[in-house]
């Protein structure tokens, strides 16, 4: 059989496609063969076996060799044991049934005397451990981390932290080593400490006791920081970097709990490892590791402050990683902080210029987050000209939608307010959702006369100037008010005869697409009937009236239907024709929610498993995209005609703390009563009444990954038995992205009369988000 | 899980390791990522671009080499400084080792590569961060490792 080396240069040599695949099929079907072989010494699997590595590199089929893999693990010799259990890890997956073959051979090899055998199997068990090798295997682990030998210890302490992961319950075999192997001197096996901690905690009934080594952890991160140069682990300077940031992590995770109580030291520590200077990456690292630190303990504002200051000197640096990393950071701080985030407020801006997409959008966002009363003239100038000059058309409509958003709640004063919405809509093009120009339109409602006569002139005058052929959001605005208070224009250029003109201009302009031009004759048609009171000129009448008749064949039912209605109604009487078409009163204000790019990222870990059917848990499954989604949605929402929303004045009903009935049955029904929603946290109660004597009552409740929950029940309760008409009452204490919505998969499980009952069922009723 | 899978693919997307410590996905659906993120990350500048990218529930974090881009998917909530340092470990252990890596080195001894790799990580977590330890270990294996 041919070597390896003549196999891969045969690959190599080929000089066509089709040459390739017939080295490559020649070579598969001859390893086929040999493995067929029964009498296959192991010199040959080992070179068939090698050879199926690279296929497997190429990316071509090998699950035919993974019976062999194994076979060649099973050799005595050293170099076939080394190459079967590189193929097996890289071959097999732990779903596969192969697996159990290996049960015997990992158990033979993890008790062999020659340590390289064992680190090769507590390798190969570290990769690819099923829950049942995980049970099968774990005493041997066990024994391996008592190991004399540093190099055994620091695999065996990763491989346990690994079948932790596979199976939970195993956590309370290896725990109590911790103590022990903790106090190691091996870096490395201080980081397999780490590993198998981080594993562990996940299990809520062992934090307590990996909290008690915190006082250890710690002095071991300062030992690391204080003590002098050590070539073995020294990278440009900074004395093991690795193992510092996992210490970090680990004592993070910590401090989010409430037994943890050395903040102060840990703070203090934290504090030192700020004073590295920067510009070398691997500084950035640890300092990053900090700063994501420092705003999870509750560490005092100096700290705070300080973090920021080193996110503010991150982005002045000339790396790309480094000022993405600080402007991601800042815009997870900037509530906790704002001020201080503030005083880097022309840098962020900076970074609008930024040759890189990913941090010219991070900036953007930040720049909206940071905006406020005393900042907007000069920002909103900046995202204007942002605007203008971007060609990322996807994330046009969020910066347009932000825009009227900040600039509605922020501005100074109303005509500095119109003259910024005007400007937006001279350059927003047909980016800008019909919902956002009904925001703008809204706010034309609500300002006096004079402004809105001024307003009106200077929206027809841009219309005039406008460079930009597709126009939608002007002309939307421009048809509207026109519509609306021509009554109240004096301007002499806007008259009954140039009107008509501009509307027809309008409609007939090729530029638009069908449903943008449904939307445009939808809003002159109101138009045109609210006209219809304000025009004196007969002859201007008449073409009101024509224009409404040619719609009433149109193909859209919509404008059919009101170019049909809008007729008959020029018919009726004058009167009743008056009081239809009076001015539209101003529209109910809307608190609407600032959006968010960037996606928020995954607060707690939940370890990968097999979804069952009836899992709580796969509400987390749910695509966060949902909102990004929204966002470049740049089409204008077809069925829905907004100016509808103008005419609604019925003001939205204010919460109320009756609650929210979220479920009922003939036994009980569930109310949610929200005591309290804002700022990313949320109090709710949950109100049980029974209408049966039940027993065994569960009642679980799962948010999504990005959320964290707590339940709490009045301990005078008895879930095991609950009366007929009794009342069972529990907290729910919520926390999670500020802005994200409030969903709950609700589980509720009980027994009456002997049968038991399970409810499954999602609610996501609440009116507020986080 | 910290990190998902490494990959070491040259610019014509040719891959030159690919280890995945997380076996979630199916060999189908491993090539196909090879694919995608060839491109995402061979179209990218490295003069203006950061060497972090979200990829589908991960971040991948990267950084070419020559003609060779090393690539690393992380956890969304891990910190891309850190691994991007270990990336570099790596790159430096496989430096030293081949005393001066190029792409041919890793063709023909791929087997290698993938025993450094065990070496420096064990199921998604780093492991071994001595280049010295990393490197005495390898020359002794190979030494046993006789043929």
């Amino acid at each position: 059989m041919a070597s390896l080396k003549s196999f891969i240069k045969a690959v190599r040599k080929a000089k066509t496609i089709a040459d390739e695949r017939n080295v490559v099929m020649k070579e598969s079907a001859s390893i086929r063969t040999s493995f067929k072989d029964t009498n296959l010494d192991q010199n040959s699997r080992r070179i068939s076996i090698s050879k199926l590595l690279y296929l497997y590199i190429m990316g071509e089929k090998t699950h035919f060799g993974q019976v062999e893999c194994i076979k060649l693990l099973a050799s005595p010799r050293f170099t076939d044991k080394r190459l079967g259990y590189l193929a097996t890890m890289l071959l097999l997956d732990e779903n596969q049934e192969v697996l159990t073959l290996l049960t015997n051979s990992l158990d033979n090899d993890m008790q062999h005397n020659n340590s390289y055998v064992n680190s090769l199997a507590l390798c190969c068990l570290g990769n690819l451990a099923s829950p049942e090798l995980a049970r099968d295997l774990y005493t041997n682990v066990e024994k391996l981390m008592g190991s004399s030998n540093p190099y055994l210890r620091k695999k065996a302490l990763i491989v346990a932290a690994k079948l932790i992961d596979k199976d939970p319950e195993l956590g309370e075999f290896f725990i109590d080593k911790l103590p022990q192997l903790i106090i190691d001197k091996n870096s490395g096996v201080l980081l397999g400490c780490l590993a198998l901690i981080k594993s562990l905690y996940n299990t809520p009934s062992f934090q307590p006791t990996l909290i008690k080594l915190s006082n250890k952890l710690l002095s071991i991160l300062k030992k690391l920081i204080t003590s002098g140069y050590n070539p073995d682990y020294d990278v440009l300077g900074i004395n093991d970097p690795f193992l510092q940031t996992e210490l970090i992590a680990i004592l993070r995770l910590f401090s989010t709990n409430q037994a943890f109580n050395q903040v102060d030291e840990f703070n203090d520590i934290l504090t030192q490892i700020c004073s590295i200077e920067i510009g070398k990456n691997v500084n950035h690292a640890i300092l990053y590791e900090c700063i994501r630190t420092i705003f999870l303990v509750g560490s005092d504002q100096s700290l705070k402050i300080l973090a920021i200051n080193i996110l503010g000197k991150f982005l002045t640096t000339k790396d790309n990683n480094t000022r993405y990393i600080a402007l991601n950071t800042l815009l997870k701080v900037i509530n906790i902080e704002p001020q201080a985030v503030q005083r880097h407020r022309s840098i962020i801006v900076g970074c609008l210029n930024d040759g890189d997409i990913s941090i010219r959008r991070r900036s953007l966002e930040l720049t909206f987050a940071i905006l406020n009363e005393s900042n907007i003239r000069v920002l909103i100038k900046e995202i204007l000209k942002f605007l203008t000059f971007t060609n990322d058309n996807d994330l046009k409509p969020f910066i347009i939608q932000q825009l009227i958003l900040s600039i509605d709640k922020y501005s100074p004063n109303d005509s500095w307010k119109f003259d910024n919405f005007i400007k937006i809509l001279q350059i927003s093009s047909n980016f800008i959702n019909l919902q956002y120009i009904s925001q703008i339109l809204g706010n034309l409602i609500r300002v006096p006369n004079d402004l809105k006569a001024s307003v009106i002139e200077k929206v027809h005058k841009s219309f005039a100037e406008a460079e930009i052929k597709n126009q939608f959001g002007l002309s939307i605005v421009i048809i509207w008010s026109l519509g609306e208070y021509y009554d109240i224009i004096s301007n002499p250029e806007i008259n009954e005869t140039s009107i008509l003109s501009l509307f027809k201009d309008i409609i007939n302009n090729s530029v638009y697409s069908t449903s943008e031009r449904d939307h445009l004759i939808n809003y002159a048609l109101i138009a045109c009937i609210k006209l219809s009171s304000k025009f004196s000129n007969t002859a201007s009448l008449e073409s009101l009236r024509k224009l409404l008749l040619e719609n009433t064949s149109n193909t859209n039912l919509e404008i059919q239907i009101r170019s049909i209605e809008f007729s008959e109604l020029l018919t009726t009487d004058s009167k009743l024709k008056k009081s239809i078409l009076s001015k539209v009163p101003p529209p109910p204000i809307k608190e609407r929610q600032m959006l968010s790019l960037t996606q928020n990222e995954p607060t707690t870990k939940v370890k990968s498993q097999t979804p069952e059917p009836n899992d709580l848990l796969d509400l987390a499954q749910e695509s966060k995209n949902d909102l990004l989604s929204d966002i470049f949605d740049s089409k204008p929402k077809p069925a829905k005609n907004d100016i509808l929303d103008l005419f609604d004045s019925v003001p939205k009903q204010a919460p109320t703390n009756v609650g929210i009935k979220a479920f009922e049955n003939s036994d009980l029904s569930l109310t949610f009563i929200p005591k309290q929603i804002s700022n990313g946290q949320a109090a709710i109660d949950s109100k049980i009444i029974t209408t049966k004597t039940i027993e065994n009552l569960q009642f679980l409740i799962a948010v999504p990954k990005s959320q964290k929950l707590t339940i709490s029940t009045n301990p005078n309760t008895n879930m095991m038995m609950v009366n007929s008409g009794d009342l069972v009452l529990q907290n729910i204490k919520l926390t999670g992205k500020e802005g994200s919505k409030i969903k709950f998969r609700i589980k509720i499980s009980y027994n009456v009369n002997g049968e038991a009952v399970n409810q499954q069922f999602d609610f996501s009723g609440f009116e507020q988000n986080l | 899980m910290s990190i998902h899978y490494i990959l070491i693919l040259n610019r014509q997307g040719k891959t030159r390791l690919n280890k995945w410590f997380n076996k979630n996905q199916t060999r189908s659906e491993q090539l196909k990522s090879i694919g995608e993120i060839h491109r995402i990350v061979s179209s990218r500048d490295s003069k203006y671009q950061s060497n972090f990218i979200e990829y589908q529930q991960t971040k991948l974090v990267y950084r070419r080499y020559a003609g060779l881009y090393f690539i690393m998917a992380i956890d969304l909530n891990d910190s891309e400084l850190s691994y991007l340092e270990s990336l570099h470990f790596f790159v430096e252990v496989l430096d030293t080792y081949f005393d001066n890596v190029i792409e041919l080195d890793l063709v023909f001894n791929f087997s290698k590569i993938y025993n450094i790799v065990d070496e420096i990580f064990l199921g998604g977590e780093i492991n071994e961060i001595s280049k010295s330890r990393v490197l005495s270990r390898l020359t002794y294996l190979d030494s046993l490792d006789v043929n």
